[in-house]
């Protein structure tokens, strides 16, 4: 599905990325995790055609138009209504205003919103414009769906809700993933493989983890698993050691970030 | 009654028809000097006059064309121009001196300018209220471009829109709200422009008129002539509020 081979980036004079490989195979659920700033959303970025390698490949056998991308803030057009935001891309590929409002009524139904439709982006509150976020990239039935920490925003509540619902809806479409998270056990959670990156600049792959918790899965339950306590335990040792352990002095600053304990 | 009280509106008008009074007992006890400060009914007595012998039209008309020609033109060679020097380096290199000139400067200091090389006719107030407001404008349009939310652009690509998607669904409704948000300061800035200009030189208008107020001393008139450009003003306010409502439905209620 995706291939990311030796991705190289730089913003200005400065490097981000250097030798970044990793793969997304087939309805294969990917996440990227690593210290803020390390450029995970620039992966993402560079994936989908925002940002210009500056060496390396990135090989997808599939349109660019069929990736969708769930971006980390819940930024929808003011000025629309919910199913006008969510019809936007329908529209794009050619279907009729009329059908592409019905269809966009069905998606907003599907995540929770039914009735909702004509509402402002203001009129909603922030779960409900993820929500609408979700539905408006939904819509398009993405064969490879691309999250920038999409939920990082969100109370715990609303936030394992939506999750829950997004990765039943990801595991009935068997739909490909690439989710970029600072949260461990959301990634452990999501994911068959996680891609641990290190510290930047110049951040690469740092460590690859299969995760051999069986489908389908409940995002709270996969968390009682047996296997998931050691694998938390191993890529929290190997953060340490990779990113971490050079710099003791800065250790707080970086952990901050991350979750801990279950 | 003490309830009627409570709301801030009568609490203002009361106030209001208090000075009033206050002022009509001043002016006729002597107080004042009445060639100066006219008593209220005086002044509404001017305004009557105005309006029952039909002279007030003409000047009305030549000032409300003169305003809203200019700003009809501001508007749209603000628009255009501001949207040009946002997209386009090199506009926004050779404009910028010069519309940093004009916005520096009081703009109403051209009006002399103006009546040199247009004339004492309407062309002049026209150029002048053009003036005022194509700068305010092209500044509004200009900030507005550069300003539009970077990540609503990279939704609108993302989702597969190109330029022509871009400009339809995320710069024209940002631009609007900003030219619209700004709508009530460029019809006063119309309105400047109009009476000053008339002020300066001219055969008609409520600026002509308030000179010649002014020649023979006649302060009655002087005060009816402002009272009545409040009054239109306030009027275009109003209905830019409207108008403003309806269109930016989607921000709410935020002032």
């Amino acid at each position: 599905m995706l291939r990311v081979s030796e991705l190289a980036l730089s913003y200005g004079a400065n490097p981000v990325l250097e030798g970044v490989s990793l793969e997304v195979e087939e309805g294969e659920c990917v996440s990227l995790v690593g210290p803020s700033g390390s450029g995970k959303s620039t992966v993402l970025r560079a994936v989908i055609g925002l940002q210009a390698p500056a060496a390396g490949k990135v090989a997808l056998n599939i349109d660019r138009s069929e990736i969708g991308f769930l971006f980390q803030d819940d930024a929808l057009l003011p000025w629309r209504g919910a199913a006008e935001n969510v019809a936007l891309g329908l529209r794009l590929r050619g279907m009729p205003r009329a059908s592409a409002l019905a269809r966009a009524e069905e998606w907003l139904a599907r995540v929770g919103l039914e009735g909702l439709g004509e509402r402002f982006p203001r009129e909603l509150s922030g779960g409900q414009r993820k929500r609408v976020a979700l539905a408006q990239v939904l819509a398009l039935e993405p064969k490879l769906l691309l999250m920038d920490e999409p939920f990082s925003a969100l109370d715990a509540i609303t936030r394992a809700r939506l999750s829950q619902d997004l990765l039943r809806f990801i595991e009935a479409r068997r739909m490909s993933v690439l989710l970029v998270t600072h949260d461990l056990e959301e990634a452990l959670a999501f994911s068959d493989v996680v891609y641990l990156l290190s510290r930047g600049p110049k951040a690469r792959i740092a460590g690859q983890y299969p995760v051999p918790i069986p489908r389908p899965r409940d995002v709270i339950k996969a968390r009682t698993h047996p296997q998931f306590g050691p694998l938390l335990e191993r890529i929290w040792q190997n953060l340490q050691h990779e990113v971490v352990g050079k710099t003791e002095a800065k250790e707080e600053a970086l952990w901050g970030e991350f979750s801990t304990g279950l | 009654m003490g309830r009627i009280l409570d709301r801030p509106l009568t609490r203002q008008l009361i106030a209001f028809a208090i000075l009033v009074a206050f002022w009509e007992y001043a002016a006729r006890a002597g107080w004042v000097n009445p060639l100066y400060v006219p008593a209220p009914s005086k002044i509404g007595a001017a305004l009557v006059t105005l309006f029952a012998s039909g002279s007030i039209w003409p000047h009305l008309g030549a000032t409300f064309a003169a305003a809203l020609g200019g700003l009809a033109l501001g508007l749209a060679v603000g628009v255009i121009l501001g949207a040009a020097a946002a997209m386009l380096p090199i506009i926004a290199e050779l404009l910028q001196p010069l519309m940093i000139l004009l916005n520096a400067v009081p703009r109403v200091v051209l009006a002399p300018l103006f009546v040199i090389w247009l004339g004492i006719g309407i062309a002049a107030k026209v150029a002048l209220s053009f003036i005022l407001v194509a700068v305010l404008v092209f500044f509004t349009v200009f900030t507005g471009i550069r300003q539009v939310d970077r990540r609503l652009v990279e939704r609108v690509v993302t989702l597969g829109g190109g330029r022509a998607t871009l400009l339809r669904e995320v710069y024209m409704p940002s631009v609007m709200a900003w030219v619209l948000g700004n709508l009530k300061v460029a019809v006063g800035f119309a309105f400047t422009g109009a009476v000053v200009g008339e002020f300066v030189a001219a055969t008609k208008g409520l600026g002509y008129l308030l000179s010649f107020a002014q020649s023979t001393y006649n302060a009655a008139l002087m005060l009816a002539l402002v009272l009545l450009i409040m009054v239109f003003v306030l009027l275009i306010f109003a209905l830019s509020e409207q108008l403003e409502r309806r269109l930016l439905r989607w921000r709410g209620d935020q002032t």
